[in-house]
């Protein structure tokens, strides 16, 4: 079943354009990767799941229904953010209690559980927390709802090395036990891309590549060697990026759409190839210069 | 558990392999029923779907077999199977790997057949 499905979904803020005619269907169950630069529209269009905002145009359907003002996805939906508004008249438990009231599949057992377990005081006030103890309270209201559509912007702003661990873990464990659609957008596909199933990268606005995260790996290719032998390999090919490696050394990344005899071939002239992670090769898609920031320094 | 030691691989082919690790080793036998997929995620901290991607291409080899609704079993030749696979495709590439690293030092064939019998603790002694 298709969860979410948008047809050049577009939205402006006053003569910003943030989403520019954006065409995807995500399906049931999965759990799936935002990934674009700064502004390239992911929150917007999370906003606009939710139903927090209205599109200005296009079309867009969440468990079937338009999501603005909506009682069904807005049951069905939990967006977990930076900017919630949590009441600051309540304490941790007392809002704890009071989101148990708004979900149907709301687990108070494992809210608390998480609760004890990233010592949170219940006592306390939200609006005492750090940073980080703020993502972390936000992430046990968005596990704990175990909502069929749970959206994820950035949860682990903020929080330490340990702390973002142990919610990947979580986050995996109670989907392997409630399976459930979930989007999670991150700075850090690298931390993230093993919980991945599917990868939607996004570029001014727009889907730039949805993919499986696994084929997503193997997308592109590295090849590194001799300027004039590597060039050999890339002339006929989209190229992706490039960096030169001293006097006569390149790497190049292009699209993976070489066969195995081609690859031993090259190998035996002395071309190394190497895969490209996702990590990287977003970074690659979604630059605005083929050389990246070392072509600012060479303009002499 | 920690898969990913070698990043460069595709996670599902480093499932397959542990899999293929752990039928050599003895741990699962002839007809014994294989993790599931989402054993597989919890053990390794990876989605489910990518753990699947793993076991479906031991079962697309017949290294494994299906049962509807009961999972994946280990076949009887399996070990059999997996032996002459990593005779004929890893340890064929390693051999190609290895004779170019040489031509590159220009150490020669001799002298690799010496590297190889002296790595080769059993005929050390001859």
């Amino acid at each position: 079943m298709t969860v979410i499905e948008c047809r050049g979904l577009t939205k402006d803020y006053g003569r910003n354009r943030a989403l520019n005619g954006l065409t995807i269907k995500i399906e049931e169950n999965k759990i799936t990767g935002l990934i674009g630069r700064n502004g390239a529209g992911k929150t917007t269009l999370l906003k606009i799941i939710a139903g927090h905002i209205k599109e200005t145009a296009g079309e867009i359907k969440v468990f079937s229904e338009r999501p603005f003002n909506n009682l069904t996805v807005s049951a069905n939906v939990i967006f977990i953010h930076d900017q919630m508004n949590l009441p600051t008249a309540l304490n941790l438990m007392e809002i704890l209690e009071a989101a148990s009231s708004f979900y149907e599949n709301w687990d108070q057992a494992l809210a608390n559980r998480l609760f004890d377990y990233f010592s949170f005081n219940p006592l306390q006030q939200y609006n005492g927390l750090s940073k980080g103890m703020k993502s972390t309270f936000h992430t046990i209201l968005g596990l704990s709802a175990r909502c069929p559509l749970t959206l994820l912007d950035e949860p682990t702003t903020g929080m330490d090395a340990a702390v973002r661990k142990d919610f990947y873990r979580a986050l995996l464990k109670d989907y392997l036990a409630y399976p459930r659609s979930i989007i999670i957008s991150s700075h850090h596909l690298n931390e993230i891309e093993d919980l991945l199933e599917d990868i939607l990268l996004m570029k001014d606005g727009k889907e730039h590549l949805h993919l499986p995260a696994a084929d997503f790996k193997e997308w592109a290719i590295g090849i590194q060697g001799k300027t004039g032998l590597v060039h050999e390999w890339t002339k006929e090919r989209e190229i992706l990026h490039t960096k030169s490696m001293g006097p006569d050394q390149s790497y190049v990344v292009v699209r993976n759409d070489l066969l195995e005899h081609e690859l031993q071939k090259a190998r035996a002239t002395g071309i190394d190839f190497s895969p490209v992670t996702p990590s990287d090769l977003c970074v690659y898609l979604t630059s605005k210069s083929k050389g990246g920031i070392d072509d600012v320094f060479n303009k002499d | 558990m920690n898969l990913n030691l070698d990043g460069s691989k595709p996670i599902y082919l480093q499932v397959s392999e542990w899999l293929e690790r752990e039928i050599l080793n003895g741990n699962f036998g002839s007809d014994q029923k294989i993790y599931s997929q989402y054993q597989l995620a919890e053990i390794f901290n990876i989605n489910p779907a990518t753990a699947a991607k793993g076991l479906n291409i031991l079962a697309d080899e017949n290294i494994l077999y299906k049962k509807r609704g009961l999972g994946m079993f280990v076949a009887g030749t399996a070990k059999e199977m997996i032996l002459n696979k990593r005779k004929n495709q890893t340890l064929k590439r390693l051999v190609q790997e290895i004779v170019l690293e040489a031509e590159r030092l220009n150490v020669s064939k001799a002298e690799l057949i010496d590297m190889i019998k002296a790595a080769n603790i059993g005929e050390v002694e001859e």
